[in-house]
């Protein structure tokens, strides 16, 4: 049975997590991992996890999508976002599971902080970010915006990227550097 | 008035989940008061998130979501059976800590050397991270010294100054081994801060070297 989902929508991806905060609406979270599951595997996978421990974790990150529903607030994070943001913190949580015999129960994790009210120019900013980003991501030279995308994928190091592209370790992050001062410019003039 | 903050590789990193655990939190700290911070890490996040709706999918297992289904059940069913958190011993430190370091254990002030004291900061998920607060009287100079690789050390209370400038309350500052510096502590009060070292490398970087003996270097 194929279970993935081929597109979702931003504000469809809002009104799921919406239905699954308020009602615990089981439809709504299928629609949700028929999308998000096969894409969190994927993302997991690129950031060095085996298959199987790519699949756990996205199966853990989607019951932490059910359990931390409510806090979901659209105007901080677009959907995909907060499901990275879950996701990012289950994958340090494993490894450090992996890294040593004890287990500790619950994870520090940023997310869960109460956080200062949002203004309404805010709540804009947070809808459309992930939109921005994305064109900012456009407008980056391609070796710039390719090398961010690489880089992103934490497991993979700066010298695993130099040697991939073939270029020397100190050109790699100068050319890290450089793309993020780039990104942050066009980010701030898109504004 | 923020004047130092941590550098776009740092924001990156967190948001990408590669900053280790204890640099991880003193970050937090700063991002924690700083605005401007918090939309830079909001951004890379963003990209993350993009990066993840973009992605090429990979088929999840057959029954996945019958087994995410389960799990559901199995949580809802369990429900207000979990046991409170376990609480890690805190001592007072004489300042109001930031909300962020909330589950955080704090140690009790340790002298240190002349006119500095320091506590120990236990994270709840990373007990082997090296974090701790830092606190040096009024007026006090520190020796001069290099790193030996990234410090991070965010400002809670007073200030210091080098060749770089001042760094007071709510600043970060994120040295590596290029920064040679001798900091003296301003004279009108004492200065704390929360410091976090990247990696198990050997101290010799800010307080580094009055640390030293304490991780049995």
């Amino acid at each position: 049975m194929r279970e993935d989902e081929e597109s979702l929508s931003a504000p469809e991806a809002v009104r799921l997590m919406t239905a699954v905060a308020a009602n615990r609406d089981r439809a709504a979270f299928a629609g949700l991992f028929g999308f998000y599951a096969p894409r969190l595997k994927a993302f997991l996978k690129r950031s060095g996890m085996t298959p199987s421990a790519a699949e756990d974790v996205a199966q853990e990150t989607m019951l932490l999508v059910w359990k931390k529903a409510s806090y979901f607030d659209p105007a901080r994070a677009g959907v995909s976002t907060w499901i990275f943001t879950i996701a990012r913190n289950a994958r340090i949580d494993r490894l450090r599971r992996e890294s040593r015999s004890a287990v500790i129960a619950e994870a520090f994790d940023p997310s869960d902080q109460p956080d200062a009210p949002v203004s309404g120019e805010q709540a804009i900013i947070a809808v459309e970010r992930e939109e921005r980003v994305r064109e900012a991501l456009d407008l980056l030279p391609r070796e710039q915006a390719d090398i961010l995308k690489m880089s992103f994928f934490g497991e993979v190091t700066q010298s695993e990227i130099a040697d991939a592209v073939g270029i020397p370790l100190g050109t790699v992050k100068s050319r890290v550097r450089l793309a993020l001062g780039r990104l942050r410019q066009i980010l701030d003039d898109l504004k | 008035m923020i004047n130092h903050h941590p550098s776009d590789e740092t924001l990156f990193r967190y948001a990408n989940g590669s900053l280790e655990s204890g640099p991880r939190i003193v970050v937090a700290v700063h991002v924690g008061a700083c605005t401007a911070c918090a939309e830079r890490i909001a951004r890379f996040e963003a990209l993350g998130g993009s990066l993840l709706h973009d992605i090429e999918p990979e088929d999840m297992e057959a029954g996945s979501l019958d087994q995410a289904m389960a799990m559901i059940d199995a949580y809802e069913a369990g429900r207000g059976e979990a046991a409170p958190a376990k609480r890690l011993p805190r001592a007072d430190v004489g300042i109001r800590l930031p909300e962020v370091l909330d589950d955080c254990g704090i140690g009790p002030w340790r002298w240190i050397g002349p006119g500095v004291r320091w506590s120990r900061v236990t994270l709840p998920d990373d007990d082997s991270a090296n974090v701790m607060l830092l606190k040096v009287v009024a007026g006090r100079k520190l020796p001069e010294h290099t790193h030996a690789g990234y410090e991070y050390t965010q400002i809670l209370k007073g200030a210091f100054s080098d060749a770089r400038g001042r760094y007071g309350p709510g600043d970060l500052d994120e040295a590596d081994d290029d920064v040679q510096h001798q900091p003296i502590v301003d004279k009108d009060g004492e200065c704390i801060c929360i410091a976090a070292l990247e990696g198990q490398m050997k101290l010799s970087g800010f307080f580094g070297r009055l640390i030293q003996p304490l991780f049995g270097g």
